[in-house]
């Protein structure tokens, strides 16, 4: 049993319903527990960082947007990003919400042969 | 805070405008995108002003599900231009 | 002060919003269009939300929900929207 996935799912349990009671707890845990478990190779290094990288892009979101606002982009391009290798689909889908959440690049494809393709927006 | 949703008001004009006068289906669904997230957003203001829980539940839900449903119409649009 | 900047939270989401949507009106590709809406209608309202949030402490739970999903659903849609969009345009 993967300790961390189950915490995690726990955590959202928590943040969606916002309610402590001891009915809640227990509800919550026999959500938790009869959820479908897949097994990964992902190592508890993989998501911290991946977390980390979430909490990091929040601020550069907002520094990207002004940047848009302040120095007009209006080129564009795509390119292709290498995945890391051995991911579990669950970091993929983070991976491609942390590149889509700033506002200067968004995934348009991951293809099976391990890259993204990033459309970007640059300045002329 | 009065002034505030005026303000929403006249944005929300540009996205419905944009809606009802573009030919092409992918500008259309961006238009539509655009008006689920910013009328979800004012419910939410009013919600909060009034401090109504139930309007702002509905919000809420209309964030998220709005999303999923122009979701699965993109879907649809791309297989029935495959086809 | 808590005042002055849930309302300064609030502008600058409506700035967002504004300038995130003009591009709408112009001829540009779809995905050069999807950019600037991710700014306006991720970015914008959620500051905008954490605007409300700092002014209206009480109901942090549904505006805390409204964030989160705010920032997943939206990102995943410009993320669907681009890939379907140009899927369309591929074979068109």
């Amino acid at each position: 049993m993967n300790y961390l996935n189950l915490l995690l799912r726990l955590l959202i349990w928590f943040l969606l319903t916002a309610d402590l009671s001891l009915a809640n707890i227990v509800i919550g845990l026999a959500v938790v527990l009869v959820l479908p478990n897949r097994k990964g190779r992902a190592t508890l290094g993989d998501w911290l960082r991946v977390i980390g990288n979430i909490l990091i892009s929040i601020p550069l979101a907002y520094v990207e947007a002004l940047e848009m606002i302040f120095f007009p982009h209006s080129a564009e391009e795509v390119t292709l990003e290498r995945v890391r290798v051995n991911r579990i689909p669950a970091l993929i889908f983070l991976d491609i919400f942390v590149i889509t959440f700033t506002p200067k690049t968004i995934v348009l494809n991951y293809r099976d042969d391990g890259y993204y393709e990033v459309h970007r927006v640059k300045r002329q | 805070m009065t002034v505030v949703l005026m303000l929403m008001l006249a944005v929300l004009l540009i996205p419905i405008y944009v809606g009802a006068r573009d030919q092409d289906v992918w500008q259309r669904m961006l238009a539509f995108c655009s008006i689920a997230t910013k009328t979800s957003i004012m419910i939410l203001v009013i919600a909060v002003i009034r401090s109504d829980w139930a309007i702002g539940v509905v919000g809420v839900l209309i964030l998220s599900l709005g999303n999923a449903a122009l979701m699965l119409l993109a879907h649809i649009l791309r297989r029935l231009n495959e086809l | 002060m808590k005042e002055f900047i849930s309302y300064t939270l609030i502008s600058l989401g409506l700035v967002f919003w504004l300038w995130g949507t003009l591009p709408l009106l112009g001829k540009r590709s779809v995905l050069f269009k999807l950019h600037s809406l991710s700014v306006s209608d991720t970015l914008g309202s959620m500051a905008i939300t954490v605007g409300l949030l700092v002014h209206f402490p009480a109901d942090w739970s549904l505006l805390f929900l409204a964030l989160i999903s705010l920032a997943i659903w939206n990102t995943i849609l410009g993320y669907v929207l681009a890939f379907c969009s140009r899927g369309g345009q591929k074979d068109g």
